[in-house]
Protein backbone atom coordinates (compact mmCIF):
# COMPACT_ATOMS: atom_id res chain seq x y z
CA UNK A 1 0.00 0.00 0.00
CA UNK A 2 1.22 3.39 -1.11
CA UNK A 3 1.69 5.99 1.46
CA UNK A 4 -0.68 8.37 -0.56
CA UNK A 5 -3.21 5.56 0.00
CA UNK A 6 -2.04 4.95 3.35
CA UNK A 7 -2.82 8.42 4.29
CA UNK A 8 -5.88 8.30 2.68
CA UNK A 9 -7.21 4.87 4.37
CA UNK A 10 -6.34 5.79 7.73
CA UNK A 11 -8.37 9.51 7.36
CA UNK A 12 -11.59 7.68 5.93
CA UNK A 13 -11.17 4.47 8.49
CA UNK A 14 -11.23 6.90 11.29
CA UNK A 15 -14.62 7.92 10.74
CA UNK A 16 -16.27 4.75 9.99
CA UNK A 17 -17.10 1.84 12.57
CA UNK A 18 -16.22 -1.47 11.37
CA UNK A 19 -19.20 -3.05 10.06
CA UNK A 20 -20.69 -6.38 10.79
CA UNK A 21 -20.06 -7.63 6.82
CA UNK A 22 -16.47 -7.29 6.92
CA UNK A 23 -14.35 -10.33 4.89
CA UNK A 24 -11.58 -12.31 5.08
CA UNK A 25 -10.34 -13.31 1.50
CA UNK A 26 -7.98 -16.48 1.32
CA UNK A 27 -7.95 -19.56 -0.71
CA UNK A 28 -9.79 -22.77 -0.88
CA UNK A 29 -9.16 -24.51 2.38
CA UNK A 30 -9.40 -28.21 1.15
CA UNK A 31 -7.48 -28.43 -1.91
CA UNK A 32 -5.79 -25.16 -2.39
CA UNK A 33 -4.06 -23.05 -0.05
CA UNK A 34 -0.89 -23.37 0.69
CA UNK A 35 0.98 -23.92 4.65
CA UNK A 36 2.74 -20.31 4.35
CA UNK A 37 -0.48 -18.89 3.07
CA UNK A 38 -2.51 -20.55 5.53
CA UNK A 39 0.10 -19.18 8.35
CA UNK A 40 -0.63 -15.41 7.45
CA UNK A 41 -4.29 -16.09 6.93
CA UNK A 42 -4.48 -17.62 10.02
CA UNK A 43 -2.63 -14.99 11.59
CA UNK A 44 -4.61 -12.33 10.43
CA UNK A 45 -7.88 -14.23 12.02
CA UNK A 46 -6.45 -14.75 15.10
CA UNK A 47 -5.84 -11.16 15.76
CA UNK A 48 -9.08 -9.76 14.95
CA UNK A 49 -10.63 -12.00 16.99
CA UNK A 50 -8.46 -10.86 19.60
CA UNK A 51 -9.68 -7.52 19.03
CA UNK A 52 -13.47 -8.69 19.01
CA UNK A 53 -13.84 -7.58 15.36
CA UNK A 54 -15.94 -10.24 13.44
CA UNK A 55 -14.93 -10.92 9.86
CA UNK A 56 -16.36 -14.07 7.90
CA UNK A 57 -14.31 -16.23 6.10
CA UNK A 58 -14.70 -16.30 2.17
CA UNK A 59 -12.47 -18.84 0.14
CA UNK A 60 -11.52 -17.83 -3.19
CA UNK A 61 -9.48 -20.07 -6.22
CA UNK A 62 -8.24 -16.89 -7.38
CA UNK A 63 -7.73 -15.00 -3.80
CA UNK A 64 -4.40 -14.42 -4.68
CA UNK A 65 -5.31 -12.36 -7.89
CA UNK A 66 -8.13 -10.49 -6.63
CA UNK A 67 -5.35 -9.62 -3.87
CA UNK A 68 -4.48 -5.54 -4.12
CA UNK A 69 -0.81 -6.48 -3.24
CA UNK A 70 -0.75 -10.23 -4.69
CA UNK A 71 -0.59 -11.76 -1.09
CA UNK A 72 -3.35 -13.42 0.86
CA UNK A 73 -5.47 -12.89 3.23
CA UNK A 74 -6.56 -9.61 2.38
CA UNK A 75 -9.78 -8.22 3.71
CA UNK A 76 -12.64 -6.33 2.58
CA UNK A 77 -14.42 -3.66 5.34
CA UNK A 78 -16.69 -1.06 4.17
CA UNK A 79 -15.71 0.25 1.06
CA UNK A 80 -12.14 -0.85 1.79
CA UNK A 81 -9.51 -3.69 0.73
CA UNK A 82 -6.44 -4.44 2.85
CA UNK A 83 -4.02 -7.11 2.79
CA UNK A 84 -1.08 -8.69 4.88
CA UNK A 85 -0.93 -8.35 8.34
CA UNK A 86 0.82 -5.08 8.65
CA UNK A 87 -1.10 -2.72 6.67
CA UNK A 88 -4.64 -4.35 8.78
CA UNK A 89 -2.54 -3.89 12.09
CA UNK A 90 -2.28 -0.13 10.74
CA UNK A 91 -5.80 -0.18 9.78
CA UNK A 92 -7.73 -1.14 12.16
CA UNK A 93 -5.50 0.83 14.59
CA UNK A 94 -6.62 3.91 12.74
CA UNK A 95 -9.94 2.35 13.60
CA UNK A 96 -9.27 2.60 16.76
CA UNK A 97 -8.85 -0.81 17.39
CA UNK A 98 -5.30 -1.89 19.18
CA UNK A 99 -3.65 -4.54 21.01
CA UNK A 100 -0.22 -2.45 21.36
CA UNK A 101 -1.22 0.41 22.66
CA UNK A 102 -0.63 -0.61 26.44
CA UNK A 103 3.73 -1.33 25.59
CA UNK A 104 5.97 1.23 26.18
CA UNK A 105 8.55 1.79 23.56
CA UNK A 106 11.70 -0.79 24.50
CA UNK A 107 8.56 -3.40 24.42
CA UNK A 108 6.89 -2.06 21.40
CA UNK A 109 10.57 -1.99 19.33
CA UNK A 110 10.94 -5.61 20.81
CA UNK A 111 7.73 -6.43 19.44
CA UNK A 112 8.30 -5.30 15.93
CA UNK A 113 12.00 -7.15 16.22
CA UNK A 114 10.08 -10.52 17.06
CA UNK A 115 7.66 -10.14 14.48
CA UNK A 116 10.84 -9.22 11.85
CA UNK A 117 12.10 -12.48 13.39
CA UNK A 118 8.77 -14.98 12.18
CA UNK A 119 8.70 -12.79 8.90
CA UNK A 120 12.68 -13.72 8.36
CA UNK A 121 12.90 -16.96 9.60
CA UNK A 122 9.68 -18.82 10.06
CA UNK A 123 7.99 -17.57 6.85
CA UNK A 124 11.09 -17.80 4.52
CA UNK A 125 11.59 -21.42 5.81
CA UNK A 126 8.24 -22.14 4.91
CA UNK A 127 8.12 -20.93 1.33
CA UNK A 128 11.52 -22.53 1.20
CA UNK A 129 10.01 -26.31 2.33
CA UNK A 130 7.17 -24.98 -0.10
CA UNK A 131 9.01 -24.66 -3.78
CA UNK A 132 12.60 -25.52 -3.08
CA UNK A 133 12.35 -29.39 -1.69
CA UNK A 134 11.85 -30.81 -4.68
CA UNK A 135 10.29 -33.73 -3.23
CA UNK A 136 7.21 -31.32 -1.31
CA UNK A 137 7.23 -29.01 -4.25
CA UNK A 138 6.06 -32.46 -6.57
CA UNK A 139 4.09 -33.90 -4.30
CA UNK A 140 2.37 -31.19 -2.22
CA UNK A 141 2.85 -27.71 -3.31
CA UNK A 142 2.12 -27.48 -7.24
CA UNK A 143 -0.67 -29.75 -7.47
CA UNK A 144 -2.38 -28.18 -4.66
CA UNK A 145 -1.32 -24.78 -5.96
CA UNK A 146 -2.69 -25.32 -9.59
CA UNK A 147 -5.76 -27.33 -8.36
CA UNK A 148 -8.37 -25.14 -9.44
CA UNK A 149 -6.87 -24.51 -13.08
CA UNK A 150 -6.97 -27.02 -16.16
CA UNK A 151 -3.57 -28.03 -18.40
CA UNK A 152 -1.85 -26.61 -19.66
CA UNK A 153 -2.62 -23.19 -16.99
CA UNK A 154 -1.79 -25.32 -14.02
CA UNK A 155 1.64 -26.38 -14.70
CA UNK A 156 2.01 -22.48 -16.32
CA UNK A 157 1.19 -20.93 -13.19
CA UNK A 158 2.52 -23.44 -10.78
CA UNK A 159 6.28 -23.28 -12.26
CA UNK A 160 6.00 -19.45 -12.96
CA UNK A 161 5.36 -18.86 -9.05
CA UNK A 162 7.85 -21.90 -8.31
CA UNK A 163 10.55 -20.01 -10.40
CA UNK A 164 9.23 -16.63 -8.33
CA UNK A 165 9.95 -18.28 -5.07
CA UNK A 166 13.48 -19.70 -6.29
CA UNK A 167 14.49 -16.64 -7.41
CA UNK A 168 13.52 -14.73 -4.12
CA UNK A 169 15.92 -17.09 -2.41
CA UNK A 170 18.84 -16.83 -4.51
CA UNK A 171 18.69 -12.84 -4.10
CA UNK A 172 18.36 -13.18 0.12
CA UNK A 173 21.23 -15.45 -0.40
CA UNK A 174 19.12 -19.05 0.79
CA UNK A 175 19.48 -20.83 -2.34
CA UNK A 176 22.56 -22.76 -0.84
CA UNK A 177 21.30 -23.86 1.95
CA UNK A 178 20.10 -27.63 2.65
CA UNK A 179 17.18 -28.74 3.68
CA UNK A 180 19.04 -29.70 7.21
CA UNK A 181 20.06 -25.92 7.24
CA UNK A 182 16.90 -24.61 6.97
CA UNK A 183 15.26 -26.88 9.82
CA UNK A 184 17.96 -25.40 11.85
CA UNK A 185 16.94 -22.13 11.39
CA UNK A 186 13.61 -22.85 12.02
CA UNK A 187 14.89 -24.40 15.27
CA UNK A 188 16.80 -21.56 16.43
CA UNK A 189 14.10 -18.95 15.78
CA UNK A 190 11.89 -21.42 17.66
CA UNK A 191 14.43 -21.69 20.54
CA UNK A 192 14.40 -17.86 20.67
CA UNK A 193 10.60 -17.69 20.36
CA UNK A 194 10.14 -20.25 23.13
CA UNK A 195 13.01 -18.12 25.01
CA UNK A 196 11.25 -14.72 24.69
CA UNK A 197 8.01 -16.60 26.24
CA UNK A 198 9.43 -17.90 29.00
CA UNK A 199 6.60 -18.79 31.13
CA UNK A 200 4.15 -16.07 30.31
CA UNK A 201 0.61 -16.34 29.01
CA UNK A 202 1.44 -14.24 25.96
CA UNK A 203 4.60 -12.55 24.86
CA UNK A 204 3.92 -9.45 26.81
CA UNK A 205 2.52 -10.58 29.63
CA UNK A 206 -1.10 -10.55 30.18
CA UNK A 207 -1.86 -8.86 27.00
CA UNK A 208 -2.30 -11.04 23.72
CA UNK A 209 -0.63 -8.24 21.04
CA UNK A 210 -0.29 -8.80 17.18
CA UNK A 211 3.23 -11.16 17.69
CA UNK A 212 1.13 -13.43 19.53
CA UNK A 213 -1.71 -13.55 16.53
CA UNK A 214 1.56 -13.94 14.25
CA UNK A 215 3.91 -16.63 16.04
CA UNK A 216 -0.19 -18.49 16.36
CA UNK A 217 -0.61 -18.30 13.29
CA UNK A 218 2.61 -19.81 11.82
CA UNK A 219 2.96 -22.69 14.77
CA UNK A 220 -0.43 -23.73 14.54
CA UNK A 221 -0.23 -24.28 10.80
CA UNK A 222 2.68 -25.60 10.69
CA UNK A 223 1.47 -28.22 13.94
CA UNK A 224 -1.30 -29.36 11.92
CA UNK A 225 -0.37 -29.68 8.39
CA UNK A 226 0.93 -32.72 7.13
CA UNK A 227 3.64 -32.47 4.85
CA UNK A 228 6.05 -35.35 2.99
CA UNK A 229 8.19 -35.39 6.48
CA UNK A 230 6.97 -34.20 9.94
CA UNK A 231 10.61 -32.82 10.62
CA UNK A 232 9.00 -29.09 10.78
CA UNK A 233 6.37 -30.06 13.11
CA UNK A 234 8.93 -32.05 15.22
CA UNK A 235 10.83 -29.16 15.58
CA UNK A 236 8.85 -27.01 17.64
CA UNK A 237 7.29 -29.89 19.66
CA UNK A 238 10.27 -30.29 21.00
CA UNK A 239 9.41 -26.67 22.82
CA UNK A 240 6.48 -27.72 25.48
CA UNK A 241 5.35 -23.98 26.61
CA UNK A 242 5.41 -22.87 22.56
CA UNK A 243 2.39 -25.83 22.17
CA UNK A 244 0.54 -25.10 25.42
CA UNK A 245 0.86 -21.48 23.90
CA UNK A 246 -0.99 -22.12 21.01
CA UNK A 247 -3.10 -24.59 22.56
CA UNK A 248 -4.06 -21.30 24.95
CA UNK A 249 -4.91 -18.98 22.14
CA UNK A 250 -6.92 -21.49 20.00
CA UNK A 251 -9.64 -22.53 23.14
CA UNK A 252 -9.62 -18.71 24.41
CA UNK A 253 -9.98 -17.46 20.80
CA UNK A 254 -11.66 -19.90 18.81
CA UNK A 255 -13.44 -22.89 20.55
CA UNK A 256 -14.87 -21.09 23.35
CA UNK A 257 -15.86 -17.73 20.72
CA UNK A 258 -17.06 -20.47 18.22
CA UNK A 259 -18.99 -21.93 20.95
CA UNK A 260 -20.39 -18.99 22.62
CA UNK A 261 -21.61 -17.32 18.77
CA UNK A 262 -23.05 -20.77 17.57
CA UNK A 263 -21.40 -20.39 14.53
CA UNK A 264 -20.99 -24.18 13.49
CA UNK A 265 -18.42 -25.70 11.20
CA UNK A 266 -19.22 -23.05 8.53
CA UNK A 267 -16.94 -20.29 9.97
CA UNK A 268 -14.92 -22.59 11.92
CA UNK A 269 -12.17 -21.47 9.42
CA UNK A 270 -9.18 -22.92 11.30
CA UNK A 271 -9.56 -26.26 10.09
CA UNK A 272 -8.13 -28.86 12.22
CA UNK A 273 -7.67 -28.43 15.66
CA UNK A 274 -4.53 -29.54 18.11
CA UNK A 275 -6.46 -31.47 20.70
CA UNK B 1 48.30 -20.76 18.36
CA UNK B 2 48.87 -19.87 15.27
CA UNK B 3 45.89 -18.50 13.49
CA UNK B 4 45.56 -20.35 10.12
CA UNK B 5 42.28 -18.27 10.17
CA UNK B 6 42.08 -15.88 7.07
CA UNK B 7 39.50 -13.07 6.38
CA UNK B 8 38.89 -11.24 3.00
CA UNK B 9 36.83 -8.53 2.52
CA UNK B 10 36.13 -4.83 0.50
CA UNK B 11 38.82 -2.31 1.67
CA UNK B 12 37.17 0.75 3.40
CA UNK B 13 37.29 4.26 2.82
CA UNK B 14 35.73 7.32 4.36
CA UNK B 15 37.14 6.27 7.62
CA UNK B 16 35.51 3.31 7.42
CA UNK B 17 37.34 -0.07 8.09
CA UNK B 18 35.42 -1.38 4.63
CA UNK B 19 32.57 0.05 2.67
CA UNK B 20 30.64 -2.58 2.33
CA UNK B 21 27.97 -3.50 4.95
CA UNK B 22 28.50 -7.29 4.78
CA UNK B 23 32.48 -6.91 5.56
CA UNK B 24 31.50 -4.48 8.16
CA UNK B 25 29.87 -6.91 10.51
CA UNK B 26 32.08 -9.70 10.17
CA UNK B 27 34.80 -7.59 11.32
CA UNK B 28 33.80 -5.67 13.99
CA UNK B 29 31.94 -9.33 15.16
CA UNK B 30 35.78 -10.57 14.93
CA UNK B 31 36.91 -7.32 16.89
CA UNK B 32 34.73 -7.92 20.08
CA UNK B 33 35.18 -11.42 19.84
CA UNK B 34 39.37 -10.77 19.95
CA UNK B 35 39.80 -13.29 16.85
CA UNK B 36 43.09 -13.04 15.72
CA UNK B 37 42.67 -12.64 11.89
CA UNK B 38 44.72 -12.16 8.97
CA UNK B 39 42.94 -9.86 7.09
CA UNK B 40 42.73 -9.48 3.22
CA UNK B 41 41.68 -5.58 2.42
CA UNK B 42 41.13 -6.06 -1.15
CA UNK B 43 38.81 -4.48 -4.28
CA UNK B 44 38.45 -7.55 -6.15
CA UNK B 45 36.03 -10.18 -5.43
CA UNK B 46 37.11 -12.90 -7.83
CA UNK B 47 40.71 -12.82 -5.86
CA UNK B 48 38.14 -14.30 -2.38
CA UNK B 49 38.35 -18.30 -2.47
CA UNK B 50 34.59 -18.27 -2.42
CA UNK B 51 34.19 -15.36 -5.42
CA UNK B 52 32.49 -13.31 -3.71
CA UNK B 53 32.76 -10.45 -0.21
CA UNK B 54 33.24 -10.57 2.91
CA UNK B 55 34.78 -14.39 2.65
CA UNK B 56 36.36 -16.44 5.84
CA UNK B 57 39.02 -19.27 4.66
CA UNK B 58 39.90 -21.82 7.35
CA UNK B 59 42.27 -24.29 6.95
CA UNK B 60 39.64 -27.20 8.02
CA UNK B 61 36.53 -26.50 6.93
CA UNK B 62 36.88 -24.33 3.90
CA UNK B 63 35.75 -20.80 3.08
CA UNK B 64 32.41 -19.21 3.65
CA UNK B 65 30.47 -16.01 2.76
CA UNK B 66 27.57 -14.98 4.45
CA UNK B 67 28.05 -13.21 7.88
CA UNK B 68 25.79 -15.33 9.75
CA UNK B 69 28.16 -18.16 8.40
CA UNK B 70 31.42 -16.65 9.14
CA UNK B 71 29.88 -15.76 12.93
CA UNK B 72 28.95 -19.24 13.84
CA UNK B 73 32.04 -20.60 11.95
CA UNK B 74 34.04 -17.97 14.29
CA UNK B 75 32.18 -19.23 17.18
CA UNK B 76 33.04 -22.92 16.59
CA UNK B 77 36.75 -21.96 16.93
CA UNK B 78 35.73 -20.37 20.29
CA UNK B 79 35.41 -16.51 19.54
CA UNK B 80 32.17 -15.80 20.76
CA UNK B 81 30.70 -11.97 21.35
CA UNK B 82 27.52 -13.56 22.82
CA UNK B 83 28.86 -15.60 25.38
CA UNK B 84 27.58 -13.44 28.41
CA UNK B 85 24.48 -12.67 26.82
CA UNK B 86 21.70 -14.86 28.40
CA UNK B 87 18.95 -16.72 26.86
CA UNK B 88 16.74 -14.61 26.64
CA UNK B 89 18.99 -11.97 25.30
CA UNK B 90 20.50 -13.89 22.69
CA UNK B 91 16.54 -14.17 21.53
CA UNK B 92 16.45 -10.51 20.83
CA UNK B 93 19.67 -10.10 19.61
CA UNK B 94 18.50 -12.59 16.78
CA UNK B 95 14.92 -10.72 16.60
CA UNK B 96 16.93 -7.20 15.91
CA UNK B 97 19.03 -8.58 13.15
CA UNK B 98 15.86 -10.28 11.55
CA UNK B 99 13.93 -6.83 11.98
CA UNK B 100 17.72 -4.85 10.55
CA UNK B 101 17.57 -7.21 7.45
CA UNK B 102 13.74 -6.75 6.72
CA UNK B 103 13.88 -3.25 7.19
CA UNK B 104 16.63 -1.74 7.03
CA UNK B 105 18.77 -3.53 4.50
CA UNK B 106 15.93 -2.74 1.60
CA UNK B 107 16.70 1.15 2.18
CA UNK B 108 20.25 1.13 2.53
CA UNK B 109 21.07 -0.94 -1.08
CA UNK B 110 18.23 1.76 -2.34
CA UNK B 111 20.55 4.74 -0.60
CA UNK B 112 23.59 3.24 -2.19
CA UNK B 113 22.71 1.30 -5.48
CA UNK B 114 19.91 2.19 -6.42
CA UNK B 115 19.43 6.06 -6.13
CA UNK B 116 20.39 7.48 -9.48
CA UNK B 117 22.57 10.35 -7.82
CA UNK B 118 23.93 8.49 -5.41
CA UNK B 119 24.94 5.61 -7.57
CA UNK B 120 26.43 7.50 -10.22
CA UNK B 121 28.43 9.92 -8.07
CA UNK B 122 29.73 8.04 -5.02
CA UNK B 123 28.82 4.17 -5.26
CA UNK B 124 29.81 3.18 -9.45
CA UNK B 125 32.33 5.95 -8.54
CA UNK B 126 34.08 4.42 -5.65
CA UNK B 127 34.09 0.58 -7.07
CA UNK B 128 35.19 1.91 -10.83
CA UNK B 129 38.29 3.30 -9.34
CA UNK B 130 38.90 0.71 -6.76
CA UNK B 131 38.51 -2.14 -8.91
CA UNK B 132 41.53 -3.50 -11.33
CA UNK B 133 41.20 -2.62 -15.18
CA UNK B 134 38.91 -5.09 -16.85
CA UNK B 135 36.79 -5.72 -14.32
CA UNK B 136 35.68 -2.16 -13.26
CA UNK B 137 33.90 -2.16 -16.70
CA UNK B 138 31.22 -4.25 -15.95
CA UNK B 139 31.19 -5.49 -12.09
CA UNK B 140 29.71 -2.56 -10.67
CA UNK B 141 26.92 -2.45 -12.82
CA UNK B 142 26.46 -6.31 -12.70
CA UNK B 143 26.68 -5.46 -8.67
CA UNK B 144 23.80 -3.05 -9.33
CA UNK B 145 21.76 -5.02 -11.30
CA UNK B 146 22.25 -7.96 -8.63
CA UNK B 147 21.27 -5.42 -5.58
CA UNK B 148 18.32 -3.98 -7.58
CA UNK B 149 16.48 -7.61 -7.95
CA UNK B 150 17.12 -8.05 -4.29
CA UNK B 151 15.32 -5.05 -3.21
CA UNK B 152 12.71 -5.89 -5.76
CA UNK B 153 12.06 -9.48 -4.87
CA UNK B 154 12.50 -8.69 -1.05
CA UNK B 155 10.11 -5.68 -1.58
CA UNK B 156 7.68 -8.30 -3.13
CA UNK B 157 7.27 -5.84 -6.14
CA UNK B 158 9.17 -6.89 -9.39
CA UNK B 159 8.63 -2.92 -10.83
CA UNK B 160 10.23 -1.08 -8.56
CA UNK B 161 12.20 1.62 -9.96
CA UNK B 162 14.11 4.92 -8.50
CA UNK B 163 11.77 7.53 -7.67
CA UNK B 164 9.47 9.18 -5.38
CA UNK B 165 7.23 6.62 -3.96
CA UNK B 166 9.59 4.10 -3.77
CA UNK B 167 11.97 6.15 -1.71
CA UNK B 168 9.33 7.13 0.35
CA UNK B 169 8.18 4.06 1.25
CA UNK B 170 11.60 2.29 1.64
CA UNK B 171 13.06 4.91 3.82
CA UNK B 172 9.49 5.15 5.64
CA UNK B 173 10.41 1.21 6.82
CA UNK B 174 14.24 2.37 7.47
CA UNK B 175 13.41 5.23 9.93
CA UNK B 176 10.80 3.21 11.49
CA UNK B 177 13.77 0.58 12.03
CA UNK B 178 16.21 3.19 13.30
CA UNK B 179 13.71 4.49 15.92
CA UNK B 180 13.09 1.32 17.23
CA UNK B 181 16.70 0.50 17.13
CA UNK B 182 17.54 4.13 19.04
CA UNK B 183 14.77 3.45 21.67
CA UNK B 184 16.14 0.02 22.39
CA UNK B 185 19.54 1.47 23.11
CA UNK B 186 18.46 4.06 25.18
CA UNK B 187 21.04 5.46 26.98
CA UNK B 188 23.79 1.90 26.77
CA UNK B 189 26.87 1.97 25.35
CA UNK B 190 26.24 -1.33 23.45
CA UNK B 191 23.00 -2.99 23.12
CA UNK B 192 23.55 -5.46 26.07
CA UNK B 193 25.26 -3.54 28.78
CA UNK B 194 28.85 -3.08 28.38
CA UNK B 195 30.63 -5.09 26.07
CA UNK B 196 29.44 -5.74 22.85
CA UNK B 197 27.88 -8.94 20.75
CA UNK B 198 26.80 -9.68 17.25
CA UNK B 199 23.52 -7.41 17.54
CA UNK B 200 25.92 -4.72 17.72
CA UNK B 201 28.07 -6.09 15.09
CA UNK B 202 24.98 -5.64 12.74
CA UNK B 203 23.57 -2.74 13.90
CA UNK B 204 27.22 -0.77 12.87
CA UNK B 205 27.35 -3.32 9.93
CA UNK B 206 24.45 -1.32 8.34
CA UNK B 207 24.21 2.46 10.49
CA UNK B 208 27.99 3.02 9.70
CA UNK B 209 28.28 3.60 6.01
CA UNK B 210 25.39 5.67 5.94
CA UNK B 211 26.82 7.89 8.90
CA UNK B 212 30.40 8.16 6.81
CA UNK B 213 29.71 7.90 3.30
CA UNK B 214 28.87 11.58 1.94
CA UNK B 215 25.64 11.05 -0.57
CA UNK B 216 24.48 13.41 -2.37
CA UNK B 217 21.05 13.22 -1.71
CA UNK B 218 21.14 12.66 2.21
CA UNK B 219 17.37 12.05 3.33
CA UNK B 220 18.43 8.71 4.77
CA UNK B 221 21.58 10.27 6.27
CA UNK B 222 19.58 13.15 8.13
CA UNK B 223 17.42 10.74 9.26
CA UNK B 224 20.07 8.79 11.21
CA UNK B 225 22.02 12.19 12.38
CA UNK B 226 19.29 12.96 14.25
CA UNK B 227 19.03 10.06 16.18
CA UNK B 228 21.94 11.08 18.47
CA UNK B 229 22.52 8.03 20.71
CA UNK B 230 22.68 5.84 17.38
CA UNK B 231 25.46 8.25 15.49
CA UNK B 232 27.02 7.92 19.04
CA UNK B 233 27.19 4.11 18.76
CA UNK B 234 28.76 3.84 15.93
CA UNK B 235 31.65 6.59 16.44
CA UNK B 236 32.73 5.02 19.63
CA UNK B 237 32.87 1.45 17.75
CA UNK B 238 34.68 3.56 15.72
CA UNK B 239 37.32 4.69 17.59
CA UNK B 240 37.47 1.72 20.06
CA UNK B 241 37.59 -0.83 17.44
CA UNK B 242 39.10 0.35 14.52
CA UNK B 243 41.37 3.20 15.89
CA UNK B 244 43.55 3.21 12.69
CA UNK B 245 40.28 3.73 10.60
CA UNK B 246 38.95 6.87 11.94
CA UNK B 247 42.23 8.25 12.81
CA UNK B 248 43.08 7.54 8.95
CA UNK B 249 39.27 9.39 8.03
CA UNK B 250 40.41 12.35 10.22
CA UNK B 251 43.71 13.05 9.64
CA UNK B 252 43.57 12.37 5.82
CA UNK B 253 40.05 13.31 4.29
CA UNK B 254 41.42 16.62 2.53
CA UNK B 255 44.87 14.59 1.21
CA UNK B 256 42.47 11.73 0.09
CA UNK B 257 39.47 14.02 -1.77
CA UNK B 258 42.57 15.96 -3.59
CA UNK B 259 44.33 12.88 -4.73
CA UNK B 260 40.97 11.11 -5.03
CA UNK B 261 39.95 14.11 -7.63
CA UNK B 262 43.62 13.85 -9.43
CA UNK B 263 43.68 10.73 -9.95
CA UNK B 264 39.76 10.13 -10.71
CA UNK B 265 40.30 11.54 -13.85
CA UNK B 266 43.87 10.11 -14.76
CA UNK B 267 42.59 6.40 -15.82
CA UNK B 268 39.68 7.56 -17.17
CA UNK B 269 41.38 9.37 -19.65
CA UNK B 270 43.81 6.88 -20.64
CA UNK B 271 41.05 4.71 -21.24
CA UNK B 272 39.39 7.09 -23.50
CA UNK B 273 42.10 8.01 -25.26
CA UNK B 274 43.26 4.08 -25.91
CA UNK B 275 40.01 3.70 -26.82
CA UNK B 276 40.00 6.00 -29.61
CA UNK B 277 43.58 5.25 -30.94
CA UNK B 278 41.77 1.75 -31.33
CA UNK B 279 38.81 3.21 -32.65
CA UNK B 280 41.05 5.67 -35.85
CA UNK B 281 43.10 2.30 -36.19
CA UNK B 282 40.41 0.09 -36.42
CA UNK B 283 38.61 2.66 -39.08
CA UNK B 284 41.66 3.08 -40.96
CA UNK B 285 42.13 -0.53 -41.76
CA UNK B 286 38.49 -1.17 -42.77
CA UNK B 287 38.95 1.64 -44.96
CA UNK B 288 42.22 0.43 -46.76
CA UNK B 289 40.56 -3.18 -46.84
CA UNK B 290 37.38 -2.45 -48.13
CA UNK B 291 38.58 -0.50 -51.12
CA UNK B 292 41.68 -2.71 -52.27
CA UNK B 293 44.62 -0.76 -51.10
CA UNK B 294 45.78 -3.60 -48.98
CA UNK B 295 44.51 -6.92 -49.69
CA UNK B 296 44.56 -10.38 -47.71
CA UNK B 297 45.59 -12.99 -50.22
CA UNK B 298 45.00 -16.68 -48.86
CA UNK B 299 47.99 -18.57 -50.44
CA UNK B 300 47.22 -22.30 -50.18
CA UNK B 301 50.29 -23.95 -48.61
CA UNK B 302 50.07 -26.95 -51.21
CA UNK B 303 51.35 -29.79 -48.92
CA UNK B 304 51.63 -33.49 -50.25
CA UNK B 305 52.25 -36.81 -49.02
CA UNK B 306 55.25 -38.83 -49.10
CA UNK B 307 58.25 -37.93 -51.36
CA UNK B 308 56.48 -35.97 -54.32
CA UNK B 309 59.13 -34.09 -56.10
CA UNK B 310 59.20 -30.00 -55.25
CA UNK B 311 57.38 -27.84 -57.45
CA UNK B 312 59.18 -25.76 -60.09
CA UNK B 313 59.90 -21.94 -58.19
CA UNK B 314 58.37 -19.98 -61.60
CA UNK B 315 54.83 -21.20 -60.37
CA UNK B 316 55.05 -19.94 -56.88
CA UNK B 317 55.95 -16.77 -58.49
CA UNK B 318 53.30 -16.42 -60.66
Amino acid sequence: MSLAAEAFVSQIAAAEPWPENAILYQPLREDQILLSDCASSLAVQAYLRMLGLPVRVQCRANAEYMSPSGKVPFIHVGNQVVSELGPIVQFTRAKGHSLSDGLDDVQRAEMKAYMELVNNMLLTAELYIQWCDENTAAEITRPRYSSPYSWPLNHILAYQKQWEVRRKMSAIGWAGKTLEQVYEDVSQCCQALSQRLGTQPFFFNKQPTELDALVFGHLFTILTTRLTTDELSEKIKSYSNLLSFCRRIEQTYFESQDRDSQLGASDYSKGPSLM
Amino acid sequence: MAAPIELFCWKGSWGLPSVDTDSLIVLAYARFAGTPLKVHKISNPWRSPTGSLPALKTKEDGSFSQPSKIIIQLRKQKYNADYDLSAKEGADALAFISLLEEKLMPALIYALWVDPKNYAEVTRRWYAENISFPLNFFLPSRMQGQQLERVRLMWGNSTLEAGEEAEKELYADALECMNLLSQRLGSNRFFFGDSPSSLDAYVFGHLAPLLKIRLPSSRLQQQLKALDNLTKFCSNILSLYFPDESQEGRSQPTSRVQEGSDFDHEPYKRHKQLLSVLVAVAAMLGYALLSGIVAIEHVKEERSTGNSSIEPPDEEEA
